[in-house]
């Protein structure tokens, strides 16, 4: 009987250690194989992103490649951007990767640095290397190497209600002050209605934030060697700040001190037509003028002024980089695909779609509406977040950019404290 | 519950096999080897399953574990092993005691207060009439089947700053205070708001099970309690409780099971912030294996959470050895 119940015992707690052991194990991660089909004939797997090339453009594109290649088919696959990196990362671990890859600008460094990705330093000649947007190619370089080819680039601009602004007598704003002083009295003009809104500014739209620390003359972070640590302690961040938390309190906006940008959509709530400005990329206009057709006459953008008068603000680039991933069987045919996509031809189509080309300095089809032009204003001076491998985890996981808005702009912490903590944390992060 | 009811279950078969088996004595000792053998064959297929369902993922996790697999080893399949380096990494990190501690708290309250709720909605369902119950019953159901995020997103906008229904209730009621009030400000308060979350959407199966438990204990045992004069209490006390008692101790280990490992709620609310004030292990291992790819780090964050969760539970364990021990 004693002996009967230690086994019973025993029985006991080994169900109990694979019910822990099964709990935690489900949460362990687990990488399973997705390739495309295997190397017969040839077959080039191209992956774009969702809305980053007008389908007209691909739809040419891949024809026009099929056309010139015989026996070569494209096997073209639109990607969303929630949870690409994973499915990235799954993808390349594969036996069969994509052959063509759309990959962030934020996000190349880190794909670039883990070797997954081929060195196309050879070909940038070949790929209208003398015309690519600098702030593109700085975020594709990774130790004095080209992983990539850029694709195409969007920035920030202030998109305004143009019959708003005419009807209180307001000019786009040349200078920082000006703009100020727009919001003002755009604000008043408008007192009447206590739900209008004559900025909208949510309370963690870090990328404008990115815009002020620069015009500022500071950065979110230096390299110090091959290291990177975080700048936000300076005096030039803590003013970039500043400024954030002005628009914030002239305007008087009632967006969320605690979200981004994206929850809910700014341009939802500009669509409603209660807001006279937003600091929006070219998409959400678009995105808004679907939901309010009326807003299409009425709507119009100026670059981010500077606070030196005349001058635009610099603007993050948001962007993507064309790579081929060093698993890829076809390398050869993708270099040709990235080598017909850099032709002027289709460059042209990217800015007529509104976008900045990534490998073409010619704008004039994108300057031809008042936001093209906003863009094209603005676009040379673009930069981008640190180029390091780790930055992709601040985006992809804990901003402390974000925790800082927050918490300065809801009197949580001081200037000071705001700062100094992300910094600290951002510091950690980038150091891997 | 169950774990009553299968030694009860296995009490009669036990009494009539050696009855069936006494007739056919002389063959027993001639078939022994095969019989003795059968039951373990015929268990093999199902054993050989759940080794390799469980068995090789948590195989896997160890040896995991125990290399460095970042993004380049990954795609390259390169193997590479570096020993107790991720072990040294994350217990060297003085953020991981905090991490683990909030987890820890977290588990406890959220799994205390779960189970109490759901054993006094149990209580009270045994007391109302059929028709409150069914509507108890329907409502506690619709929670449950309200999907994971769908249930998040609808606790995001009651919380909302500015456009959150509690604080507008409250500006309401009087508590001006409430006005723009952010309750995602500091870690503690995110965590009650999520763990509020998790009560919610926990509670139904529990009151379910513990009601079915409660329905299940004898009437004339109360019977007997109201004649011996036995106040409310003592009623719970001495007949409710004892039956309830395996039941409630099954439940809240699973329960915390369940809640040591929630992940979703607090990434789809904060992400862990502010400032990774609300970041438990589950949060952790996400940012050091998906944000950062470090899987190796990532997986030595489960052993220590497989084991962390061993040591919760042992208690629950002990008490299970004991139990069949002594049946």
């Amino acid at each position: 009987m004693g002996k009967g119940a230690h086994v019973k015992g025993w029985r006991g707690l080994a169900v109990g250690a694979a019910a822990v052991a099964v709990a935690v194990a489900g949460c362990g991660t687990s990488t399973n194989d997705s390739g495309g089909n295997s190397g017969e004939a040839k077959t080039l797997t191209v992956w774009l992103m969702d809305g980053s090339a007008p389908e007209t453009l691909t739809n040419a594109l891949n024809k026009e490649f099929q056309d010139s290649h015989s026996g070569v088919t494209v096997n073209y696959e639109v990607q969303k951007w929630t949870g690409i990196q994973e499915k990235l990362t799954t993808a390349l671990a594969s036996n069969n990767p994509p052959d063509v890859i759309e990959l962030g600008n934020t996000q190349t460094a880190k794909f670039a640095a883990d070797e997954t990705l081929l060195d196309l330093s050879g070909d940038v000649s070949n790929l209208n290397g003398d015309q690519w947007l600098g702030g593109l190619k700085d975020s594709l370089t990774w130790n004095g190497k080209q992983y990539g080819m850029p694709f195409y680039a969007a920035n920030r601009t202030v998109v305004y209600r143009t019959d708003l602004f005419q009807a209180a007598g307001i000019e786009p704003p040349k200078s920082r002050d000006e703009w100020v002083a727009a919001i003002e009295k755009l604000k008043t003009a408008n007192a009447a209605d206590p739900e209008f809104q004559s900025l909208y500014l949510p309370g963690q739209s870090w990328y404008a934030l990115l815009s002020f620390i620069w015009d500022e003359g500071g950065d979110v972070a230096k390299a110090q060697g091959s290291a990177w640590a975080g700048a936000l302690n300076t005096p030039e961040a803590k003013a970039g700040l500043d400024f954030y938390k002005k628009l914030v309190d002239t305007s008087g906006t009632k967006a969320p001190k605690d979200v981004d940008e994206a929850t809910p959509q700014q341009f939802e709530v500009f669509a409603k037509g209660k807001v006279g400005m937003m600091i929006a990329l070219p998409w959400e206009l678009g995105s808004a003028v679907k939901a309010d057709p009326t807003l299409k006459d009425k709507t119009a953008a100026f670059p981010i002024p500077s606070k030196t008068a005349g001058k635009t603000a610099p603007v993050f680039l948001g962007g993507s980089n064309l790579a081929i991933p060093g698993g890829s069987k076809n390398q050869d045919l993708a270099k040709e695909y990235l080598k017909l996509l850099s032709s002027a031809k289709y460059q042209d189509q990217l800015a007529e779609a509104g976008a900045v080309p990534g490998t073409s300095k010619d704008t004039a089809k994108l300057a031809t509406s008042p936001l093209g032009k906003a863009l094209a204003a603005s676009a040379p001076t673009g930069k981008v977040t640190p180029t390091t491998p780790t930055w992709a985890a601040v985006e992809a996981g804990q901003n402390p950019l974000k925790d800082m808005l927050t918490a300065y702009l809801t009197g949580a912490k001081s200037l000071d404290q705001a700062t100094s903590d992300a910094n600290t944390a951002l510091s950690k992060t980038l150091g891997g | 519950m169950t774990a009553v009811h299968t030694t009860d279950a296995g009490v009669p078969t036990n009494k009539s096999a050696p009855r069936r088996a006494a007739p056919g004595g002389a063959p027993r000792r001639r078939g022994s080897s095969f019989d003795r053998l059968l039951p373990y064959l015929l268990l093999a297929p199902a054993f050989a399953a759940i080794l390799w369902l469980i068995g090789w993922p948590v195989l896997s996790l160890l040896v995991t574990s125990f290399r460095k697999l970042n993004l380049k080893e990954l795609t390259r399949g390169e193997v590479v092993w570096v020993g107790l380096d991720n072990y040294t990494e994350i217990l060297g990190n003085p953020d991981f005691w905090i991490i683990t501690a909030r987890t820890v708290i977290f588990t406890v309250a959220v799994v205390g207060l779960s189970v109490l709720s759901g054993l006094l909605i149990a209580l009270l369902m045994r007391q109302v009439s059929p028709v409150v119950r069914i509507v108890l019953q329907v409502t506690m159901l619709l929670a449950w089947a309200m999907p994971l995020i769908a249930a998040t997103t609808v606790y995001q906008w009651i919380f909302d700053q500015q456009y959150g229904i509690l604080n507008k209730t409250l500006v309401k009621l009087g508590f001006d205070g409430f006005a723009g009030y952010s309750w995602f400000s500091t870690g503690t308060s995110t965590l009650a708001v999520i763990g509020l979350l998790v009560v919610w959407q926990a509670v139904p199966f529990l009151a379910f099970s513990l009601y079915a438990g409660a329905i299940g204990i004898p009437r004339d045992q109360y019977e007997a309690a109201a004649i011996d004069g036995a106040s409310p209490w003592q009623t719970f006390r001495s007949v409710t409780w004892p039956e309830l008692r395996p039941l409630v101790m099954m439940l809240t280990f699973l329960s915390m099971l369940w809640d040591f490992k929630v992940f979703t709620q607090i990434w789809a609310f904060r992400k862990g912030g502010p400032d990774g004030a609300s970041t438990t292990l589950p949060v952790l291992q996400y940012l050091e294996g998906i944000s950062k790819s470090h899987f190796g780090v990532a997986a030595a964050v489960s052993v220590v959470m497989m084991v962390l969760l061993g040591v919760l539970t042992f208690q629950y364990l002990r008490r299970l050895i004991k139990q069949e021990g002594t049946l």
